[in-house]
């Protein structure tokens, strides 16, 4: 390691050396412990962004750091990948915990809650964990550090661990996706086995090995490419579950628990990037496979149509964000299935900015509301708390995708990938159609929520006098909802295509052209695998007028029924007019009645019968064979009564049967 | 130096039981530090290499002196360690220290008997693993029925008399059979020029330059056919100890009788001896056996894992739990060992010392919310961890540890079994069998976060009467330890593994196999 | 000299007697005696085949059996007086306090 990535290992170490620091001496220290956290964040932010000068430099690293074992056929170990995607990653991340570390001093210190030092152990274990996971530069360690992020995860959604729900759902979070994990774990395992290897670069990667022996290889009697289609799509277990996306996606609005600060770093800005971000780090892996990545991108079409359905019926504000979480992962998941690495990385990137903004916001409001999420008990909160309530427009105007805020420009990209590639694969126009008309709902629940939260009268005692919030909670929201306006800068993608300016940053980031890169981990490289035709309707830049009047039309078609709708001081509730077809989006179209059935009502009794046959059937084989020795033993010693001469009999009786046996062998009776 | 190492437990065990109750405890955690202290050394001055059963082994600490002979067959006092050895070794005298320690407070009447009791365990544990002769090995291997069977019937609980026995005959019976087995090849071997005393690398080269002879009768059966007969009657013999389905059935009942301590070692090294000596024996002996039986055992492994996993979720006793996944855990191990590959074999030993500290830790945890709760129902408590914030902490880190968390100790075995077993050349439809297999650490997750959420999580409530205090120190510092070790492992495994794996390489180079 | 047969058959009935007597007396000295008489007829047996050898091994062994009956008889009465003594009987199907 040359120069500043000498450093780099820091990034990740700094949020843990807060965590060992928080949890043994955390009940000491001031503030619940939470200075280590935000020390370690903010040095972990600073140095990211030193190393994302360094890329920017023109220089990359991809070295090992540590050896788990190795042997001369694989080598497990831990290794540090920095190039432009996981510099733009480190710090995204570091960024939001950062703020979120603030933040917490507002949500949790200022509301007396107890048990702090284990709240900001947890963020900084998890902090940690997620610098790993974007650092990683092998699957394994991918892997290694998806879970400790699900363990964070599970700790943190069951921070109040003396209700009932949050116990319950953070065990529903973990489990869930360690069923999507089980598939990860056989993917990484099956790769290892065949390939040899598990990096990601370099000419050691398994993405060259698998390249290399398509057409000429086969892996336990498949063909090679067959083979990457399987372990790709095992591996994409993983990221469905951890990515929220159909029909794993349940834990996540469960996940909801937690304290609201969380939500914005876990379960919606961070930990749920894990998924889609390693489909990224893999992706020339998924681009040598058309079958996985048309299951990607249908998968991730139909989640974006299925979460924002439901998201438009709930009343929960948090619940509201919850579903926008899954459906927004499902336009990356679809970017990525289209083979639109940067638009899936662009939308990843400012989604994690404004959904942190958003949860913020909403942990602001439920601040405000002592705890209150029911937005019908909100209402007028606009005058009252008014940077809340910029930043959070800031943040729904992104999520919506209005033009300019930075979520039209990605989504409208996404869009934009899928449509050219669907006009010749139906099957993506499929996923294409749907994800757009995704758009609309997500316009309608989005501005439903800010309606029904800030506009309007105050519909209960709490609305009327909101509890202040502090600093901490207003420096965070005002940062990230300037980041939300301005965000789509990264990647003007639609100028570049129709004035011809240079102004598609992002892209050219990704694909290294003027900063560091790694071979084989580039946008272009990426391109030229994927085997994708495009095809437009009037030209290059008639599609992209199209498509972005599309997408910007349908939201705003939502964000204006919903601002209609929800108007006045006492709106009404106009989703119970759907009747049945409401009732099946609040029940989350049973989607979590039949996996808990699938627990209890298939796995449980299977147990129990299974346990009933252990006890009766194998035991009792055990048992039998006990009671039969005891039992004959019983009998059999009644043959001794003590009576000398029954003894004498019995000798005389031996005696005379040894004769008839001997005398039969003899021959002597014949 | 092994001599030194069993003395010291020996004598320890006697001045133990004629020490006053009152300081036995103390006493007799004071001398199991001495083989403790010893077994690090040990670890430090470790100088062997290769298999010890295997040509080219190179023993550390050996020692051979004649014994008897029988017939044409000498036996001798051979011991020695290698790689597979001895991290069993210091497994069991850590593991011996702790289960003493973390049993101060629940024993509290005839402390001087128990204490010898547990000493005279751990001697003869250490005796099994160093022992390199049949007979010997034997001794020991019988003599830790002994102690165990008193631990469980005196100290247990209400049906101790019942699982005491049931340990005592299964597990014995058992020992009939692979003493036969054993007695049996060795005879089989010996003759002119062939085998001649009962020392296990004698007998383990003389069965890979050739194994029976041809022409062999014995009760009928030809070479092949009595090699296939021992080979099956000797994984019957160890398939009780470990134990494998659907020979498990006395664990459970065992386990929840049996007190605190006498669950840490039975679950922590107790189970280690019949998947030590399934490899030493037919592992190690038997390749070409392994290979004609692969898919049987492969599918027992699969189905102990399935079933073991799928009875724990069925329990509501937390040390039936605990006891259940220690099936379905064992099961990984038969899983890596008949894979028969590099980290088949490496994780399947590792997995065992992960496994003993795991299980342990699990046990001692247990124990602690059964002192202060006198439950162990799942149903009869919620949120304990309110009031014994520690020690419910640490049994959630080590359930996670269970689960197979990465960065400690269980990941890394089980990853590495996983591994093995995928790419494994003897085993037909490895990768199924392993992919169905890892199916395990879903439903694993599934009963201990159930179990976890009942009993640790949501609001305060128990149905016993008592008061909950913080556990005392000597009860959490064990635990601690054990937590310490596991993450130790799991984020640096080379501190075993290589050594591990230096000494099962040989078992699978000896057999074609592809050598590191 | 006589047959061989002739010997054979007195030392059959003889022992067939005692059995006789040790499968239904009941009085421990009828016992006794019943044992003395299958002795007795092991002994004529020994003595018989030595004659008909021609050997002298079977005459002495016939010598050490009488002396070893003698012992046999002062044991057995020993045994039966301890049996009178502890059980005020001498019949043997009283005691049977011996099994298992």
């Amino acid at each position: 390691m040359e120069g500043l990535f000498t450093f780099a290992p820091a990034i990740v170490l700094f949020p843990l050396v807060a965590f060992a620091i928080t949890l043994l001496v955390g009940r000491y220290l001031p503030l619940g412990g939470a200075i280590p956290g935000i020390v370690a964040t903010g040095g972990s932010l600073a140095l990211s962004l030193v190393m994302a000068a360094a890329v920017a430099g023109g220089e990359t690293t991809n070295e090992l750091v540590y050896t788990w074992f190795e042997t001369p056929e694989i080598t497990f170990h831990f290794g540090l990948l920095i190039d432009p995607l996981s510099a733009a990653m480190l710090v995204v991340v570091s960024l939001i915990a950062f703020l979120v570390h603030v933040f917490s001093l507002s949500y949790m210190n200022a509301e007396g809650e107890t048990g702090l030092p284990r709240y900001y152990a947890g963020l900084g274990l998890f902090t940690f964990s997620m610098l790993a996971f974007v650092v990683a530069d092998n699957l394994l360690m991918s892997f290694v550090f998806f879970e400790l992020v699900g363990l964070c995860s599970f700790l943190l959604i069951g921070f109040w661990y003396r209700t009932k729900s949050a116990p319950s759902a953070a065990k529903k979070a973990f489990l869930v996706t360690r069923f999507g994990d089980f598939f990860f774990l056989i993917g990484v395992v099956a790769i290892a086995a065949s390939y040899g290897t598990l990096s990601f670069a370099g000419d050691a990667s398994f993405v060259t090995a698998a390249e290399s022996a398509i057409d000429s290889e086969t892996f336990f009697g498949f063909d090679a490419d067959t083979w990457v289609t399987i372990t790709g799509l095992l591996v994409l277990g993983g990221v469905i579950g951890k990515s929220a996306q159909f029909p794993l996606h349940t834990w996540l609005p469960d996940a909801m628990e937690g304290p609201t600060p969380v939500s914005a770093l876990i379960h919606a800005a961070t930990m749920v990037a894990a998924g889609v971000y390693l489909v990224a780090r893999m992706f020339g892996y998924y681009a040598l496979s058309p079958t996985a990545l048309a299951v990607i991108a249908f998968v991730g079409g139909f989640t974006a149509l299925f979460a924002a359905t439901m998201g438009c019926v709930k009343d929960d504000v948090k619940q509201v964000l919850a579903y926008s979480t899954i459906s927004q992962y499902g336009y990356m998941m679809l970017a990525m299935g289209v083979g639109g690495y940067v638009a899936g990385v662009f939308h990843l990137l400012n989604h994690a900015v404004f959904k942190a903004l958003l949860f913020l916001g909403a942990g602001a409001v439920i601040i405000a509301m002592h705890h209150e999420q029911d937005m019908w008990k909100m209402g007028g909160l606009k005058e009252q708390m008014p940077v809340t309530y910029y930043s959070f427009l800031a943040g729904s105007l992104a999520l919506a995708g209005i033009i300019p805020f930075s979520g039209f420009w990605s989504k409208d990209e996404v869009l934009y990938d899928a449509l050219i590639v669907g006009l010749s694969e139906p099957l993506i126009l499929a996923a294409y159609a749907m994800a757009l008309l995704a758009v609309f709902f997500t316009g309608f629940y989005t501005i439903r929520m800010v309606r029904l939260t800030f506009h309007g009268e105050p519909r209960s005692e709490a609305a009327e006098s909101p509890h202040a919030i502090g600093l901490p909670a207003k420096i965070p929201l005002a940062v990230l909802g300037v980041l939300a306006l301005v965000g789509g800068a990264m990647n003007l993608k639609p100028l570049e295509e129709l004035a011809g300016l240079e102004v598609a940053f992002l892209e050219r980031w990704l694909d290294g052209q003027g900063v560091g890169s790694v071979d084989g981990l580039t946008y272009h490289a990426y391109s030229e695998t994927v085997h994708y035709g495009h095809e437009y309707i009037g030209g290059p830049e008639g599609t992209v007028i199209l498509s972005a009047a599309l997408s910007l039309g349908l939201a705003l078609a939502g964000a204006g029924l919903a601002w209609t709708l929800y108007s006045g001081p006492e709106p009404t509730r106009h989703t119970e007019r759907l009747g049945s077809l409401r009732d099946l989006a609040v029940a989350n179209y049973y989607q979590d009645e039949y996996q808990v059935w699938l627990a209890r009502g298939l796995t449980l009794p299977l147990a129990r019968a299974s346990d009933r046959f252990d006890q009766t059937a194998i035991d009792g084989v055990v048992d039998g064979v006990g009671s039969v020795s005891r039992f004959g033993g019983e009998r059999l010693r009644r043959l001794q009564t003590g009576q000398v001469t029954d003894y004498a009999a019995l000798v005389i009786l031996g005696v005379l049967a040894l004769l008839v046996v001997l005398g039969i062998n003899g021959g002597w009776f014949l | 130096m092994i001599e030194l190492l069993l003395a010291v437990v020996f004598v320890g065990a006697a001045v133990t039981f004629l020490a006053p109750n009152r300081i036995a405890g103390k006493l007799a955690f004071a001398i199991s530090l001495l083989p403790a202290g010893i077994s690090l050394w040990m670890l430090t001055a470790f100088d062997g290499s290769g298999n010890a059963l295997l040509s080219g082994g190179q023993l550390a600490f050996e020692s051979q002196a004649e014994w008897f002979q029988v017939g044409e067959y000498a036996v001798s006092w051979f011991v020695g360690l290698d790689g597979i050895s001895l991290p069993l070794v210091v497994l069991t005298t850590i593991l011996t220290s702790l289960a003493i320690l973390s049993s101060w407070t629940p024993i509290d009447e005839r402390q001087s008997q128990f204490y010898g009791l547990v000493l005279f365990i751990e001697a003869n544990l250490l005796g099994v693993f160093v022992a390199l002769d049949f007979l010997l090995w034997f001794v020991f291997w019988e003599a830790v029925l002994i102690p165990m069977y008193f631990l469980i019937g005196v100290w247990g609980g209400p049906r101790r008399k019942y699982a005491a026995i049931k340990f005592f005959v299964y597990t014995n019976v058992a020992s009939l059979v692979l003493f036969g087995a054993f007695v049996t090849l060795v005879f089989a071997l010996g003759g002119d020029g062939g085998v001649s005393s009962f020392a296990l690398p004698e007998i383990t080269q003389a069965m890979h330059a050739g194994g029976i002879p041809d022409g062999t009768s014995l009760f009928g059966l030809g070479a092949t056919e009595l090699s296939a007969a021992i080979f099956v009657a000797l994984f019957l013999g160890f398939a009780v100890k470990v134990p494998i389905v659907p020979f498990h059935t006395w664990l459970p009942d065992a386990h929840v009788e049996a007190p605190t301590p006498a669950s840490v070692l039975l679950a922590g090294v107790l189970l280690k001896m019949g998947t030590y000596a399934l490899l030493r024996f037919n592992f190690t002996m038997f390749p070409e056996q392994v290979e004609t039986f692969a898919i049987p055992i492969a599918a027992i492994a699969v189905i102990s894992v399935i079933y073991g996993a799928m009875l724990a979720l069925a329990q509501t006793d937390l040390k039936r739990i605990v006891a259940y996944s220690s099936v379905s855990s064992m099961g990984y191990v038969i899983l890596g060992l008949v894979a028969f590959t590099q980290f088949g074999i490496g994780g399947a030993t590792f997995q065992m010392v992960s496994h003993g500290l795991i299980s342990g830790l699990m046990f001692m945890a247990v124990g602690v919310v059964y002192n202060a709760t006198h439950t162990r129902m799942v149903t009869d408590m919620s949120g304990i961890t309110a009031k014994m914030p520690v020690a419910s902490w640490i049994f959630v880190a080590g359930a996670f540890g269970y689960m197979g968390l990465p960065l400690m100790s269980g990941f890394y075995a089980e990853f590495s079994i996983f591994y093995g077993a995928f790419g494994s050349e003897l085993l037909s439809y490895a990768p199924l069998f392993t992919g169905v297999a890892m199916f395990g650490i879903v439903i694993v997750a599934g009963y201990l976060l159930f179990a976890m959420q009942r009993t640790f999580f949501g609001p305060f409530a128990l149905e016993t009467d008592y008061e909950l205090d913080r556990a005392p120190l000597h009860d959490v510092a064990p635990m601690l330890v054990l937590l310490a070790l596991i993450v130790v492992l799991g984020v640096a495994p080379d501190t075993i593994f290589g050594m591990i794996t230096d000494a099962t390489d040989p078992i699978v180079a000896a057999y074609g196999g592809e050598a590191a | 000299m006589m047959a061989i047969e002739g010997y054979v058959l007195l030392s059959a009935g003889l022992f067939c007697i005692g059995l006789f007597g040790i499968l239904t007396r009941r009085n421990a000295l009828m016992f006794l005696m019943a044992v003395e008489l299958m002795v007795n007829a092991a002994v004529i047996n020994l003595v018989a085949f030595a004659l008909y050898h021609g050997t002298l091994t079977g005459q002495v062994f016939g010598l050490f059996v009488l002396g070893l009956a003698a012992a046999e008889v002062a044991i057995g009465l020993g045994i039966i007086l301890v049996l009178y003594r502890n059980f005020g009987t001498i019949d043997v199907s009283v005691p049977t306090t011996m099994r298992w």
